[in-house]
């Protein structure tokens, strides 16, 4: 494996993380990060959406018009995140019924988009593949991290089995309000970059 | 090639939106059959449960399902605002509202038009009925099961769109939520016929506590089955008038007809 | 009347940002100066208001069960929902490109500074979110969907002009480094959204 190719698998995840570093798909981390399980099940998704749309929009960058590169773009992925969600509808509906919610979410995902314009329309297929799945497993390690403390501490439970509530915790009503999922990622964020010093802003 | 020239960037999005539209409507006729057939099995699932039939997960096979509805339902009926039986529901084929069915019937009970309820029936005499309102973000649905006093609730069940999980979504994944409304009554009387509220519902007789963290789903469900259940009222008022002096047949649904009598 | 309270409503007690974290990737990001910020707010504002009506008459006369009936009773049971999310992202898409094109001609330096947020208004869940919620709540014509749009945009503008307030205050404290630009503002936000939850749940 060549630097590059190292480069590509390895950045997503700590010094270019979408969420941490690049700030984008903040709106669903916020909104799925209640439970470990919807976090886990978003996480897969996304991975999903953007490793396919990276590699189909790579495949088409040569023939794309710049002016209208945009809507192309949305249509690609829209269109594939609706084919997902139709085969899904008729051969798995068991599992439809636990992703639907996501779908909008998943469409309007900047990580999704922000990849293409970033790396899928200037590379080669296989490398905007690597880099669309990395991107999303950066993404949904933030997302299970803070899907863990919020379940954990919001209600107690993990993958809705008890954990702390059976030792006589009492739940904190306040972690499972949206705003606290901004202050765990803001936490995260600390962390981070304590370690990782050449990410601090001056 | 030249891929900014005005003709090229027309000719390349008319392709494309030409090409996905084509694909998706393809995709969604093709499935479209396969999918209604998964859609019936989930309600009439959704209606089981309500009615304490199972678990939720227990209904797994859609032919299944289909056959313990058919073993298990009494009468189905479709009823107007006055409370009368304006038309049957295919049992042999087990028919059901689906849920956009209900969204319509939504509209019209909003909008004063005249509506159509449906009506389900098991030979066991619980009643079942369904409710639709909005949400936080989307859509949500459910079915209220009465016992053949048409008062006490047997249980019930709540499905949704796009609620947040966790916190809205409980409403459908949360046992706990749903199982406040076994033993609990439906009061027509001056007051709401049934009450979601926050906090304090202890010891009330048609009152359950509201999902923590989850105001405006708790909300939308409070009115969705208030305004549903006021729109049943008639019926309801009109079968409990009968069941006093019970018919030979067990529960019968009114008509126009049977009331002229 | 009914305007007013659905305007008033739409800015303060559904707002975007604070009520529902739309919008929440180019709200962060392209809030370090007051001006920036209200470069992206106006463009918001702009992109809701035309998007909204748009896909209010096409969601009305074109995606609903039954919207084709104006063409003719063979089309009366044609049911296009299930082209609604393509169609709105869409639209979203094309006003957005315009209106890039527009920014670029006009106004170069703003253009420079809004650099990638541009384009990412297209996927900016604040506009997308704004048609769906107009799909759920069933308003009875193309004015009411105006207002909301332009409420809707106004809340989410004076959300990101109040946090690059904030922000650019920030700047001149003493913030330990790690938590130095965004980890701040993330604590900052949160504590907004806080203080916004009061306004949850009042009736206009």
């Amino acid at each position: 494996m060549n630097e590059k190719m190292k480069e590509t698998i390895l950045n997503p995840l700590f010094k270019g993380n979408p969420i941490s570093v690049l700030v984008l798909g903040i709106c669903s981390s916020l909104a799925v990060t209640v439970e470990l399980k919807g976090a886990l099940v978003m996480a897969l998704s996304v991975i999903f959406v953007t490793g396919l749309s990276s590699l189909v929009c790579s495949l088409l960058r040569k023939t794309i018009p710049s002016r209208v590169r945009i809507i192309i773009q949305l249509v690609v992925v829209a269109l594939m995140v609706i084919l997902v969600d139709q085969l899904l509808k008729a051969f798995a509906y068991g599992i439809d019924k636990q992703l639907s919610v996501y779908i909008g979410l998943i469409i309007t995902n900047c990580i999704v988009m922000g990849r293409i314009e970033a790396f899928a329309l200037g590379n080669k297929p296989i490398p905007s593949l690597l880099d669309g799945i990395m991107n999303g497993v950066g993404y949904g390690m933030i997302l299970v991290i803070v899907g863990f403390f919020r379940e954990l501490l919001g209600s107690g439970t993990l993958f809705g089995f008890p954990v702390l509530s059976a030792i006589g915790y009492t739940n904190n009503g306040l972690v499972i309000l949206p705003p606290m999922a901004l202050i765990f990622l803001g936490c995260i964020i600390w962390v981070q970059r304590s370690i990782q010093k050449d990410l601090q802003e001056k | 090639m030249n891929t900014n020239s005005n003709v090229y960037t027309v000719i390349y999005t008319t392709v494309v939106c030409v090409l996905v539209a084509a694909v998706l409507a393809f995709v969604s006729q093709t499935l479209k059959p396969r999918q209604e057939a998964n859609e019936k099995a989930e309600t009439i699932s959704q209606i089981l449960t309500a009615a304490q039939f199972g678990e939720k997960s227990s209904w797994t096979d859609n032919n299944a399902t289909i056959n313990f509805y058919k073993e298990n339902i009494a009468s189905a009926a479709v009823v107007g605002a006055n409370g009368f039986a304006v038309s049957e529901l295919n049992m042999a084929d087990a028919e059901v509202y689906s849920v956009s069915k209900l969204k319509a019937q939504n509209y019209n009970i909003k909008g004063g038009s005249d509506v159509e309820l449906p009506v389900y029936i098991f030979n066991n005499g619980v009643t079942v009925l369904p409710i639709y309102g909005a949400g936080l973000w989307g859509p949500v649905w459910g079915y209220i099961a009465l016992s053949s006093d048409l008062e006490t609730i047997v249980g019930a069940y709540f499905d949704h769109e796009s609620e947040t999980p966790g916190l809205g979504g409980k409403i459908k994944d949360d046992p706990a939520f749903r199982g406040q409304f076994p033993g609990k009554k439906v009061i027509y009387g001056n007051g709401k016929a049934f009450n979601i509220v926050k906090g304090g519902a202890d010891g009330m007789a048609n009152g359950i506590d509201a999902i923590t963290g989850a105001t405006m789903t708790s909300n939308g469900v409070d009115e969705a089955i208030n305004i549903w259940l006021e729109a049943y009222k008639p019926y309801v008022l009109a079968q409990k008038a009968v069941t006093r002096e019970p018919a030979e047949d067990g529960i019968m649904l009114l008509s126009e007809e049977t009331v002229n009598e | 009347m009914e305007y007013l309270s659905l305007f008033v409503k739409s800015i303060f007690v559904d707002n975007m940002i604070f009520s529902y974290f739309l919008g929440m990737c180019s709200y962060l990001a392209v809030s370090k100066n007051v001006k920036t910020a209200n470069g992206l707010g106006i463009a918001v504002i702009f992109v809701l208001f035309v998007t909204l009506p748009i896909n209010y008459l096409l969601n009305k006369y074109v995606l609903t069960p039954g919207a084709l009936s104006w063409l003719g009773d063979s089309f009366a049971t044609v049911d296009l929902s299930f082209l609604s999310f393509i169609v709105f992202i869409a639209v979203i898409a094309a006003i957005v490109q315009i209106v890039e094109m527009v920014v670029e001609k006009f106004t170069p330096s703003l253009y420079a500074s809004l650099g990638i947020f541009l384009p990412l208004i297209a996927v900016n869940c604040a506009i997308l979110g704004g048609s769906l919620f107009m799909q759920q709540k069933d308003f009875v014509n193309v004015g009411e969907s105006a207002v909301y749009a332009l409420g809707s945009g106004i809340g989410w503008y004076l959300a990101i002009v109040a946090l690059a307030a904030i922000r650019e205050k920030l700047a001149y404290s003493h913030v330990p480094a790690p938590l130095k630009g965004l980890g701040i503002t993330f604590f900052t936000v949160g504590l907004m959204g806080i203080a916004f939850m009061a306004f949850m749940g009042i009736s206009l």
